[in-house]
């Protein structure tokens, strides 16, 4: 076996163009799948985490009160519970955010934007110092309880400058119209949501100076999300505060787990404050259908291509064996058997698909290296599917020794009819025959 | 003498004053009547023409019908053209917005603006100003030449859109000639001129309403009333079914 395995590795090198040809096919095609696949596991993850770093947290607690003709205020009054019941689970708890936040109308000069604007407690939150890259001003200014960070693009779009006094149009908890007077204290890079401190939000909100509207906890990574979540739930639970059901499907699918939340408490009533428990990955549950449809489009990429690549490939093998039909006669006439000239060929196939596997796998890797290594910046559009501002990749193992099987089939598949062909002929046959 | 004076004057303006004090919660049941068509339906046109600076005018047009006695009412957006067969519903304190093309409902609230204008639902709406704000300033000023109480109001809930706002009424007669309305933290938002009436079945109503918005300068809408009628409507108008209908 080693003989004809030694054969047809000897017949792939002699051929040395076509060799290359067609293994750089199979080479690019398995190239481009890797990319694929390369994005799609990275994806889910960067877009947790970039979420759960402008969320502060990878599971949140928000409490909802009904006020007035049902109406739904999001506060938390008292957070005791909240928070024994966090350290009573023992999750990986890395700090804990308290935040308040309104959708608003930023104007200045004659220009306005709508934007998110987060309130949060610069004081116990420090890491976002670290986190927030200021272009302009400076965070020693945020101690100002008016202070505001926009964003590079916002400040450019309103044509504000640090110092400058932006108004903010918004509604407190209760939908009363309401206006504040922010002074820009930053310029960040980062395009996130972060933008002033807790007590002015509280403030333009109609919330007391110690409520807040969404607890976040931060763990140490986002594989903890899940058993972390379940855990401070049955604490909570247990310490009897009133809580919405976790979990909770639409049937339809149109929706997320988050939405469907939301759906039902609009139609619930109660007294006092109820609390839900919400995480990162339930925010974005719909990530994993496009990742899923990427895997999809990986895989049918795949089977495209090498269904082209497979034609040429029969096509190619049905030439060899004909080139080497005098050949084959004398083989088949010094002894060899038809397993063996069907060996030779099937051998040959197999060489082909996993040297050109690999080598796409290797070009991959290489190109993945290569856009890893640029820095798109943190102001880039697609930032939130980045890793701090580079693009990242990631190739389950698995998913790559299947791709390789995959392609070694296919080949096989594709070479089989011209092996057997060849193993067909008789030696009288094959030495009689002019090319 | 000049003493004698000046106390006779001071006696005779505090005397105003309280009889002005006095003479308030009928001022403002007035106003509240003139918007109440309690026992009556209401019909009208309200044709917005809103003004962006650097943006072409815009015009929108509302066919407003209104059972205030079960607080209800159903808008029809008449244009613009690309907007037409939207409209809003209330039953009580629950407001619906229809949206023709999805052909859904879904909730809105009184405190939304009408088709991107300065006007909210509820200016088209009945008011009970003494139900919803309380008296806690009052003077006399002017408006122009025409003499007026200036009465300043204090939200009693947190129910009405703004938490402050102060009322110009013409004294002569009681018409409400500018509005001013504040945020929670105080600042002015938007002023409200009415500077034409009209009189229907002998109560008067604005025909015309300008509203600027105070925060962002340049902008403004203007409002005015056309085809106003107190005919009873039929009970179907003030239903799902009759927004939905309207589009077929």
């Amino acid at each position: 076996m080693n003989t004809i395995a030694n054969i047809a590795f000897r017949n792939l090198s002699r051929q040395k163009k076509r060799t290359i040809l067609l293994g750089s096919a199979i080479a690019f095609g398995v190239m481009i799948v890797t990319l694929i696949n390369g994005f799609a596991g990275a994806f889910s993850s960067n877009v947790s985490e970039n979420f759960s770093n402008l969320m502060a947290g990878h599971i949140f607690i928000s409490g909802t009160e009904k006020g007035p003709n049902d109406k739904d205020m999001s506060v938390i009054r008292n957070d005791s519970s909240l928070t024994a019941a966090v350290e009573a689970s023992g999750a990986p708890t890395k700090y804990i955010t308290r935040r308040s936040a309104f959708s608003g109308t930023l104007i200045f000069e004659g220009k306005k934007i709508r934007t998110n604007v987060d309130g949060a407690q610069l004081d116990k939150e420090t890491f976002l110092r670290e986190r927030l890259l200021l272009k302009d001003g400076s965070w020693d200014a945020m101690a100002d309880e008016t202070a505001l960070i926009l964003s590079e693009k916002i400040a450019a779009k309103l044509n504000a400058d640090v110092g400058d006094t932006i108004l903010v149009q918004m509604q407190t908890v209760n939908g009363q119209n309401n206006v504040g007077e922010f002074t820009l204290a930053g310029i960040s890079f980062d395009a996130g949501i972060f933008g002033a401190n807790l007590s002015y939000v509280n403030e333009l909100l109609g919330l007391a100076p110690d409520e807040y509207q969404t607890m976040g906890i931060m763990l140490d990574g986002l594989k903890n999300t899940e058993v972390s979540a379940s855990e401070i739930y049955a604490r909570l639970n247990e310490s009897g505060v009133q809580l919405f059901e976790r979990g909770v499907k639409d049937e339809t699918g149109a929706e997320t787990p988050f939405q469907a939340l939301l759906r039902k408490q609009n139609k619930e009533s109660w007294e006092g404050v109820k609390y839900r428990l919400f995480t990162i990955n339930e925010m974005l549950s719909q990530i994993k259908q496009i990742v899923a449809a990427l895997d999809t489009t990986a895989a049918i990429i795949l089977v495209v291509l090498f269904v082209i690549i497979m034609v040429g490939i029969t096509n190619t093998f049905s030439m060899v064996m004909f080139e080497r039909i005098g050949e084959i006669g004398t083989m088949r006439a010094l002894g060899v058997q038809r397993g063996g000239v069907r060996s030779m060929f099937l051998y040959e196939a197999v060489f082909l698909a996993l040297g050109g596997a690999i080598a796409g796998i290797i070009l991959a890797l290489i190109v993945m290296l290569g856009i890893s290594m640029i820095n798109f910046g943190m102001d880039s559009p697609a930032f939130l599917i980045m890793k701090n501002g580079h693009m990242s990749f990631y190739l389950p193992p698995l998913k790559a020794v299947g791709n390789v099987i995959i392609i070694a089939l296919l080949t096989l598949v594709a070479v089989s009819s011209p092996a057997g062909k060849a193993a067909k002929l008789t030696p009288a046959e094959a030495l009689r025959t002019q090319k | 003498m000049k003493r004698l004076i000046a106390a006779t004057i001071l006696a005779i303006a505090a005397a105003g004053s309280a009889a002005f004090a006095q003479d308030l919660p009928k001022i403002l049941s007035t106003l509240d009547a003139q918007s109440d068509f309690t026992g009556k339906d209401f019909a009208a046109v309200y044709t917005i023409v809103s003004q962006k600076p650097g943006e072409k005018d815009t015009v929108s047009q509302v066919r407003m019908f209104r059972r205030d006695a079960k607080k209800q009412f159903a808008m029809l957006v008449v244009l613009p053209e690309v907007n037409k067969g939207q409209g809003y519903l209330r039953e009580d304190d629950n407001v619906w917005f229809y949206d023709p093309t999805s052909r859904k409902f879904s909730f809105s609230s009184i405190k939304e603006n009408i088709q991107n204008s300065e006007a909210k639902n509820s200016d088209l709406t009945r008011k009970s100003i003494l139900d919803d704000y309380e008296v806690v300033g009052s003077k006399e000023g002017t408006v122009g030449k025409i003499a007026v109480w200036i009465i300043d109001l204090k939200a009693r809930t947190n129910e009405v859109s703004y938490d402050r706002s102060v009322l110009y009424i013409r004294k002569d007669k009681t018409m409400l000639l500018k509005q001013e309305d504040y945020s929670v933290s105080g600042r002015l938002m938007r002023t409200m001129l009415f500077p034409k009436y009209v009189e229907l079945e002998g109560r008067l109503m604005p025909s015309q309403i300008l509203i600027i918005d105070e925060l962002n300068l340049g902008e403004r809408s203007q409002l005015t009333l056309t085809e106003q009628s107190l005919a009873i409507l039929p009970d179907k108008v003030f239903t799902k079914a009759f927004l939905e209908q309207v589009n077929k």
